[in-house]
């Protein structure tokens, strides 16, 4: 009977796969990549994951740390299915919402096959093993995994790897907020909103109601309907719109101050209520698009391939290979959630056997949202989807020229469509709205709208907006904190006072190293005539396969030394396609001659612009600096990748040469009494 | 069973567990969840209160930084 289930799970992944392989009409339904994208998880999730927990793993009846250390607070035994939502609301964030949408001026097939099958093989092995370390030495951290297993310089190389791409992440979802917030009094007015009712929640929970955390929660969700509702009004009064309407450059110092603010306040005020709207507003919002997209199953507008894999795209620089795979980090692979799965998750796991639905389920889970992400942004016409993700210098200021110039790259927008998108959702202008969260957004609204009637089309849009503001705001808020701690770490041991966090100065002096360290790249992107998506996402994207890169090496060595060399395939597969993905990117990004492309080729093209007298050498000499500090970094990541695997094959080759007894450091097995 | 909060046939217990649940999907405190293994392994120790327990989770949970996505 199972067996029977089984294979027509499989028939039907095959045979949606099918139809999309062999589709060559106009459009095809979103239905068939649910459809395969389902089919597919669910054939990996019982046979491959089944795999890696018997036999890679060989996971057993031992006490887990939460039985072990249990203490009812971090140290808690969670049953299964809620520490699966748990720890999948901590790896979900913008990111799967954001790269698949930039990807998709590549078209919708790419970013579908990368995201499906990166999954299977990367991102959720890469998950699944590190929790799976993680849970054997008592919750360690990845950091400290990389230094006790494979030795002290990759502990540093991996505690520089966690600061930088946390300095680039923040820039870059600051830089999408931006974007979507600019010359949007509507947006401004519901984002500024949310920090107040964070507060009002925080003293709620801590003063008048101690621990009432949920009807602190709920009354704070219905607040910010009422300002979402709000809003509208805002943006229609002549006398309130323009104290909302602001430019980029003002919200970037804005976001600068909020992130050094929230960082150094009390947890409780702020980032703990933020914390808990943006997780029931997370949680909601992916099941309604989940919902709404079933119910609408909307055509795919966009083509399966567009002529922009030739590298010639407005959206970002750069050929299909590879940069498809470095602007879709989270939902296929993320070395982000090797944090989260060497943080709180490992400390709550009951048996050691559920870790494999969470590990590898929960991030299973994480690339659906990037599919149902992907399939709200392909339903937009091709036509509307770049008026708003090209930047503003290829389209011009004006619907006509947006149309012209479209048209151009050969897809058919008027300019009256343009006006009535932008005022159905009560924005001034959508155009050049780069950085993916307004085009998801609109997708997302026009979904809804199918579901709910399209009268509401300008509320869902901002709703879209805020509910992707407010945990790029929790990412910002949390991210300068953690920052604020590692350089602290750092700092302490040049002088000691420096590493006290109790200490006020010293969380001032870090806090405020870290908020200027990714507001500078923030600003640089406002700036950027390109948009500056352009620069700052293939940086992050390189930085997140970094840090996926340190964890499979992690990850590689734990198989190895656990004795389990013949398996070890199954880390280093997908490691070897990350670096062949990173170092071209990277390189491509430093050396390539195409002056859109390259960093080092940009600063000469605009060195021959000053020289030539048509572009104002201050502003010229600043944005060569930046090409050049960008390569600088681009080539630290490269270096640090390829300094981290020689290290690590070393200390592998030394295991399997017998030179280094095949010993790991685990806590020794302790029998379970949840075993049955 | 400690973690699975009161097996209750009557509504009150039924709504008590899934609030549980969703607060531990949240990251939310989950105070009767402390006092009960307060009560089952240190039996006789000192209780923080509802407000003790909450500021001492939330800080233990965000105080070095709360590790979450992008």
């Amino acid at each position: 009977m199972n067996r029977i289930l089984w294979l027509l799970v499989s028939l039907v992944g095959a045979g949606a796969w099918g139809v999309i392989a062999l589709h060559r009409g106009e459009s095809i339904n979103a239905a068939w990549l649910v459809l395969a994208s389902v089919g597919t998880y669910l054939v990996a999730y019982r046979f491959y994951s089944r795999f890696l927990a018997n036999r890679v793993f060989a996971l057993d009846e031992r006490a887990t740390p939460a039985e072990r250390l249990s203490n009812g607070r971090d140290y808690c035994p969670t049953t299964k299915w809620v520490l699966f939502g748990h720890h999948f609301a901590a790896i979900a964030g913008a990111g799967p919402l954001v790269g698949p949408v930039l990807a998709m001026q590549f078209g919708w097939l790419p970013g579908t096959l990368w995201i499906v099958f990166g999954v299977v093989l990367g991102g959720a092995v890469q998950d699944f093993v590190i929790l799976f370390g993680s849970m054997r030495r008592d919750g360690k951290s990845l950091g400290k995994m990389a230094r006790d297993e494979i030795g002290p310089v990759t502990g540093l190389f991996a505690m520089v790897a966690i600061l930088a791409i946390m300095v680039i992440l923040l820039a870059v979802l600051a830089l999408v907020v931006t974007n979507a917030l600019k010359d949007s009094p509507w947006g401004i007015f519901s984002i500024l909103c949310t920090i107040p009712i964070a507060l009002l929640m925080g003293v709620w929970m801590r003063f008048l109601r101690p621990g009432k955390t949920i009807e602190a929660t709920v009354a704070g969700i219905l607040l910010l309907c009422l300002a979402l509702v709000g809003g509208r009004y805002v943006a229609l009064s002549p006398s309130l719109a323009p104290l909302f309407t602001h430019g980029g450059l003002t919200i970037a110092w804005g976001l600068m101050v909020y992130g050094f603010i929230a960082s150094v306040l009390p947890v409780w005020l702020l980032l703990a209520p933020r914390d808990y709207l943006s997780t029931f507003m997370k949680i909601g919002t992916i099941v309604l698009l989940g919902v709404g997209i079933l119910i609408v199953m909307p055509p795919l507008k966009m083509p399966a391939l567009t002529r922009f894999i030739d590298g010639t795209g407005p959206v970002f620089a750069g050929k299909l290979f590879p940069f498809a795979f470095i602007t879709i980090a989270c939902g296929a692979i993320s070395g982000f959630h090797a944090l989260v799965s060497s943080g709180t998750t490992p400390k709550m796991i009951r048996r050691e056997s559920d870790a494999r639905l969470i590990g590898y389920g929960g991030m299973l889970t994480e690339s659906f949202v990037a599919i149902m992400a992907l399939c709200a942004a392909a339903a937009l016409d091709p036509g509307i989807y770049f008026s708003i993700n090209a930047p503003l210098a290829a389209l011009g200021g004006t619907v006509e020229s947006a149309a012209a110039q479209i048209r151009q790259w050969g897809f058919t927008v008027t300019p009256e469509q343009l006006t009535a998108l932008s005022a159905s959702v009560g924005e001034a202008s959508l155009l050049g709205r780069v950085g993916g969260a307004p085009s998801l957004a609109v997708g997302m609204a026009a979904i809804f709208s199918g579901v709910f009637g399209s009268h509401l089309m300008g509320l869902w849009y901002h709703f879209a907006i805020m509910f992707e503001a407010l945990f790029i705001l929790t990412t910002i808020d949390a991210g300068t904190r953690v920052g604020r701690f590692m350089l602290q770490e750092f700092l302490g041991h040049l002088w000691e006072p420096l590493g006290r966090t109790s200490w006020y100065p010293s969380n001032l002096l870090a806090s405020g190293l870290i908020t200027a360290a990714w507001g500078y790249f923030l600003v640089q992107g406002v700036l950027d005539p390109l948009g500056g998506i352009n620069s700052l996402w293939p940086l992050f994207g390189i930085s997140n396969q970094l840090l996926a890169a340190v964890a499979l090496c992690v990850g590689t060595t734990l198989i190895i030394k656990a004795g389990k060399k013949r398996y070890a395939w199954v880390t280093i597969l997908p490691l070897a396609w990350l670096l062949i993905v990173t170092l071209t990117a990277g390189w491509q990004k430093v050396f390539a001659a195409d002056p859109r492309l390259g960093f080092l080729s940009h600063a000469r093209s605009i060195a021959e612009r000053i020289a030539a007298g048509a572009q104002d050498p201050a502003i010229g000499a600043r944005l060569i600096w930046n090409d050049r500090l960008d390569a600088a970094l681009a080539g630290i990541f490269m270096t640090i990748v390829v300094a981290l695997v020689i290290v690590s094959v070393r200390e592998w080759l030394a295991v399997i040469r017998g030179r280094k007894p095949a010993l790991v450091k685990e806590t020794p097995f302790v029998e379970s009494a949840y075993a049955q | 069973m400690r973690n699975s909060g009161r097996e209750g046939g009557w509504a009150g217990g039924r709504l008590e567990v899934f609030m549980r649940a969703f607060k531990q999907v949240c990251g939310m405190p989950d105070y009767p969840g402390y006092l009960a293994h307060m009560t089952e392994r240190h039996p006789g120790g000192s209780v923080l209160t509802e407000r003790e327990f909450f500021e001492s989770f939330v800080s233990a949970r965000y105080g070095n930084g709360a590790s979450r996505c992008c």
